[in-house]
């Protein structure tokens, strides 16, 4: 049984896309866009320590090592901006920003390492930047579906928890609710999903996903399911359009015409919502 | 009436700054307690342990024979009101839902509402007149509204215990009196232990069986009427002046006395 090619960028980017569209409802109105920012470059952390290790140990598999650090170091980032972030020991855009500029410079550092000494850049460097559909395996296929699947599940198992966490945490606390195991549940939650969506968006690009449909539905709908629905509804719609570009004019690539076609959806809805009131 | 809530000699300090020093206090069940003092004197870090949102350095506080943190851990044994809401404006949830939130911490993970809960949640709704507003978004309400969504938020959980901090900020004259009397019909219908933070003296005469005055240490607790002037005008006579309490039409009652009465009788020992 053969499948079109196209078939598992497609199931792998709308996994990533519904799963960051229902976060983003979630995290727009409680200011942690760019937590997701600083999560997707800490993966230029784990691939340069990835590719540090290939030069010291020249018959290591970078290919296998690389995404396993990345995971690795994305998680950890996702922890430790929790860590900072809870009950505002530290603001949280200063913990993003400390983590975002440490893992981007050691991962530009590692780059320029590996280039002195192998003369090319490492394997994936420009594909973790800027994200490659057409490195997308079945495998990764299957557990994007999987992984966004759990996401989901997990969202909807924690509901009324995490909308009480991200109404207002003090609320919460005394109220009953486990806020620690939320909020670091919702940073792990955005880990998984910039993970899913770093081989198809890129590291620089994925945090348009968690960012444009979320805020593009709140200017839809002020109501949970109406926002949810509006937001999953736009990501896809730009995802598909942003695969389906690339189908056609391969130098189109998918990361970016996602991107843009969250942009130019989030204008329109503005701009005639705006017109109409 | 058995003692529902139990501190003593709770000592807490944010760092070397000492906030709190030897405080014994008990509410019994079915009181109002109002906690008065000028600001900076401990008052909402009295609430903050009572909530368990802070640990005291020295001493015990119990809730009904628990912890303050397992208290708050149950669900349905604290209900609190806080001083200002940071409800997000375009948090899409609409008022019944907001409402319904009070109730997560007791329903507990993995677990839907009851139906019983969330009929006593429209139920509370109807009470606090929000009623035709349950389906709007939260976010529209008005400061008033959203004060009495915070209520019916609180008592969403059925609480033996209601924690206000500062309840009557930012209301006019005549909306402190309805909310008070709101309150107190609240407190009826709920059998409610209140306590209540509050540095408006109005407010704390007129609902209060109890009152503590709190700066650093206790000074007073005891019923309203005894409450003696001096120690009124040593707590708050930088208060009343700087809130040109001195200026008003209506004169401030406390203890049964004016308080520019007040104010001016210890100016002049």
């Amino acid at each position: 049984m053969t499948f079109d090619p196209l078939l598992y960028p497609l199931l792998a980017a709308l996994a990533m896309a519904v799963a960051c569209a229902v976060l983003s409802v979630l995290i727009v109105p409680q200011r942690w866009t760019f937590i997701g920012e600083g999560i997707g470059h800490s993966g230029m952390g784990g691939a340069g320590t990835a590719w540090i290790i290939g030069l010291i140990f020249p018959t290591i598999n970078l290919e296998r090592l690389a995404p396993l650090m990345i995971v690795a170091f994305c998680l950890a980032t996702a922890v430790g901006i929790g860590f900072f972030t809870r009950r505002q020991r530290v603001n949280s855009d200063a913990a993003i920003g400390i983590f975002l500029v440490a893992s981007l410079a050691w991962g530009l550092l590692a780059n320029n390492i590996y280039f002195h000494f192998r003369s090319s850049s490492p394997v994936g460097y420009n594909a973790l930047l800027w994200g490659n559909s057409a490195s997308i395996t079945p495998r990764f296929a299957r557990a994007s579906v999987a992984t966004a699947g759990l996401v989901l599940f997990t969202l909807f198992a924690f509901k009324k928890e995490i909308l009480s966490y991200c109404l207002d945490e003090t609320m919460a606390e005394v109220s009953g609710v486990p806020t620690r195991l939320i909020h670091y549940l919702l940073m792990i939650l955005m880990a998984v999903t910039v993970l899913i969506g770093m081989p198809i968006v890129g590291s620089i690009l994925v945090t348009a996903m968690l960012i444009l449909p979320g805020t593009t539905a709140s200017l839809l709908s002020d109501r949970l399911r109406g926002c949810t629905i509006w937001s999953m509804s736009i990501a896809t719609v730009a995802t598909l359009a942003g695969v389906l570009l690339n189908a056609w004019k391969s130098f189109l690539p998918v990361g970016p015409s996602i991107v843009l076609m969250l942009f130019v959806i989030f204008v329109c809805v503005y701009v005639f919502g705006r017109a109409r009131a | 009436m058995p003692a529902l809530v139990n501190i003593s000699d709770v000592d807490f300090s944010y760092g070397d700054q000492p906030v709190l020093q030897g405080v014994r206090l008990t509410v019994d069940e079915g009181v109002t307690l109002g906690v008065i003092g000028p600001n900076g004197g401990g008052k909402t870090t009295l609430l903050k342990l009572l909530l368990g949102l802070l640990r005291p350095q020295r001493g015990h506080l119990d809730i009904a024979g628990v912890s303050p943190v397992q208290a708050s851990r149950r669900g349905d044994l604290i209900g609190y009101m806080p001083q200002q809401f940071g409800i997000k404006p375009n948090f899409p949830l609409s008022v019944r839902e907001v409402a319904r939130l009070g109730l997560a911490g007791k329903t507990g993970l993995f677990r839907s509402y009851k139906r019983d809960d969330l009929t006593f949640v429209d139920q509370l709704l109807e009470r606090v007149g929000l009623k035709d507003f349950a389906d709007k978004p939260a976010g529209k309400l008005s400061g008033g509204q959203l004060q009495r969504l915070l209520i019916a938020r609180a008592l969403s959980a059925k609480p033996k215990l209601l924690l206000l901090d500062e309840p009557t900020t930012g209301i006019d004259r005549g909306g402190q009196e309805r909310f008070i009397e709101f309150l107190m019909d609240l407190k009826r219908d709920f059998g409610l232990t209140l306590v209540f933070v509050s540095h408006d003296l109005r407010a704390v005469s007129a609902i209060s069986d109890r009152i503590a005055c709190l700066n650093l240490t206790l000074h007073y607790h005891d019923v309203p009427q005894h409450l003696p002037a001096d120690l009124v005008y040593r707590m708050f006579a930088c208060d009343l002046e700087a809130m040109g309490i001195n200026n008003t039409a209506v004169p401030l009652t406390i203890a049964g006395r004016k308080a520019t009465d007040l104010v001016s009788d210890v100016a002049r020992i």
